[in-house]
């Protein structure tokens, strides 16, 4: 649906050339959720205003819905972005419109009748559950209200495509799982394809079927996002992997924690489960073989595709001469299995 | 204070008032296409035209930098050739939209510059012209703000007709200069002073009440 081929963008600053894309090749099949992180400067942002040319690429090809936008004037442009929707990370809601015009907008601009405008307009707020603010200013509105609105007016002219600009990246966790939730609906309901840049992973894990980071203008790595999560190649991939699960000591635990046994004490244990883990229900194992018991004190457990990753706390009691076999055992199954200390 | 002084201010303040709406009026319509032309033309802007926008620029700096008395000494022939007379209103307002064109122009081209740059770039991912972006987005956005342009230009304006009282263009200007400068009679000349400023007051307050009304940010 989206195709990006060997795409270039340089910037002339002063009297130097910046690269900010080099030979940016990727695909968005039809249907699909699409995501490209990478850490701010990355280049992303550029990656996806070349997509609908509000910025041009130096060279290369870019294809949506088979129709080449290089080639096209600005006029044909200008209509062929009806077919691709946007939304931002700051929204950019007209604030002297009220929530109702600033999904008429784009229909407006499309020369649609007034009256098929309304029926449109109040179907689309409905669908992004705003209907009651339809007469209200984005000024009156929160975050996560003003992100529903501008998703409502880029929906207005059904577009096949929809391109998100860091959409969540201004809104809390909350809000943010609920606009990838409206995301995820549109998606699946509408069977639009949905290309979108951010730097934050639980986007990526929560809502897309496949990845790309891009890091200084290049794609390293990309794949499904199960594939990535199993087995990420890239130092940066592994970064973002493990940024999304970051797990804390307890307060508590962090008060009593020991560095050494004094032969009384139960191990801290941190298992690291990645795509590499065998995808068996080892703890209960460990704790029959073992004879040993488990109490998980924090725990942040994930699916992405096939894969189940995460990583644990747990509290090691039983069995005291067992612990390292159980340990040696964890570290066979490809657990990373860590003691923080002794409780 | 007699009735002809008494007659004599209501003209002036109606002069006053013509020449400063009248002018205002012509000098919006010159100044606002050429307020949104040096935006859009310029770097990075929509229409990104480096040429037209330094050519419109150095005719706006020109216009801007010819003090406004000399203006009108200066555009004479200019004026007599358009309304068949040098002296008086209809006179006066020639050079008065003149002089207040390429200052609109400047605060038109400030007021669009504060628009956020998202805007433009939502508008055109929705597939918008680039008259569409102005008259559906610019121009509604930048609305309060070009109010307050508004009354600033006006507030110039009453002091711009003033100043051309002095060279028998009419209005409360010429009744201050004559009476009250040349004759230094102290009650018309004060009189004149009132006037003046409630007249300034009275657009300052409107213009906020109107630039308000419409700013929904």
């Amino acid at each position: 649906m989206i195709e990006l081929k060997n795409v270039t963008k340089t910037f002339h600053q002063k009297d130097k050339i910046v690269s900010a894309l080099s030979d940016v090749s990727l695909r968005v099949p039809e249907g699909k959720i699409f995501g490209v992180i990478g850490t701010s400067g990355a280049g992303k942002s550029t990656l996806i205003r070349c997509v609908n040319l509000l910025e041009r690429p130096t060279s290369g090809e870019i294809i949506v819905d088979g129709k080449a936008l290089m080639q096209l004037s600005n006029a044909e442009l200008a209509i062929e972005r009806r077919q691709i929707g946007m939304i931002f990370q700051h929204f950019n809601l007209l604030s002297s419109r009220t929530v109702f015009d600033n999904v008429a907008f784009p229909l407006e601009l499309a020369g649609t009748p007034k009256s098929e405008i309304k029926t449109r307009v109040l179907e689309l707020l409905q669908l992004v559950g705003l209907d009651e603010k339809a007469n209200d200013y984005p000024a009156s509105l929160s975050g996560g209200q003003k992100q529903r609105v501008a998703i409502a007016r880029t929906l207005a002219n059904n577009p096949k495509v929809l391109l998100s600009d860091e959409a969540t990246s201004a809104l809390d966790p909350a809000t943010t799982r609920s606009i990838l939730n409206l995301l995820k609906d549109i998606n699946k309901r509408l069977n639009i394809t949905v290309l979108l840049i951010t730097h934050q992973m639980e986007v990526v894990k929560s809502i897309c079927d496949e990845v790309a980071v891009i890091s200084h203008g290049k794609l390293i790595e990309q794949g499904s996002v199960g594939e990535i999560f199993a087995d990420p190649k890239h130092e940066l991939t592994k970064e973002f992997i493990a940024s999304s699960l970051h797990i804390d000591i307890p307060e508590v635990y962090q008060d009593k924690l020991q560095k050494q046994d004094n032969g009384s004490l139960n191990p801290l244990l941190k298992l690291e489960m990645t795509g590499k883990s065998v995808n068996e229900p080892v703890i209960s194992e460990v704790s029959r073989i073992f004879d040993t018991d488990f109490k998980i004190v924090s725990a942040q457990m994930d699916q992405a595709g096939e894969v189940n990753f995460g990583v644990m706390l747990i509290e090691l009691s039983g069995k005291r001469e067992n612990y390292d076999a159980a340990i040696q055992y964890f570290n066979s199954k490809h657990i990373k299995t860590e003691i923080l200390g002794y409780v | 204070m007699s009735d002809s002084i008494i007659d004599l201010l209501l003209k002036g303040t109606w002069e006053t008032i013509v020449m400063t709406f009248v002018s205002g009026f012509f000098g919006f319509l010159l100044g606002l296409p050429t307020g949104i032309l040096l935006f859009l033309t310029r770097k990075n802007q929509i229409l990104d035209q480096p040429v037209l926008n330094r050519t419109l620029s150095v005719i706006v700096n020109v216009f801007r930098s010819i003090p406004f008395i000399i203006l009108i000494v200066w555009m004479i022939p200019f004026t007599r050739a358009i309304v068949g007379t040098s002296i008086g209103v209809s006179a006066a307002l020639v050079p008065l939209s003149i002089g207040a064109a390429p200052f609109i122009a400047r605060l038109v081209e400030n007021s669009l510059l504060s628009l956020p740059s998202g805007l433009i770039e939502a508008a055109r991912a929705l597939g918008a012209t680039p008259f569409q972006i102005v008259y559906k987005v610019l121009l509604p956005e930048a609305l309060p703000s070009l109010i307050n342009a508004a009354s600033i230009t006006l507030i110039t304006l009453v002091g711009y007709s003033a100043m051309g009282g002095a060279v028998g263009a009419g209005g409360l200007g010429q009744v201050g200069y004559q009476y009250g400068y040349i004759g230094y009679d102290a009650v018309t000349m004060n009189s004149v002073l009132a006037l003046l400023v409630i007249l300034v007051f009275i657009i300052q307050f409107a213009g906020d009440k109107l630039s308000k009304r419409f700013d929904h940010r």
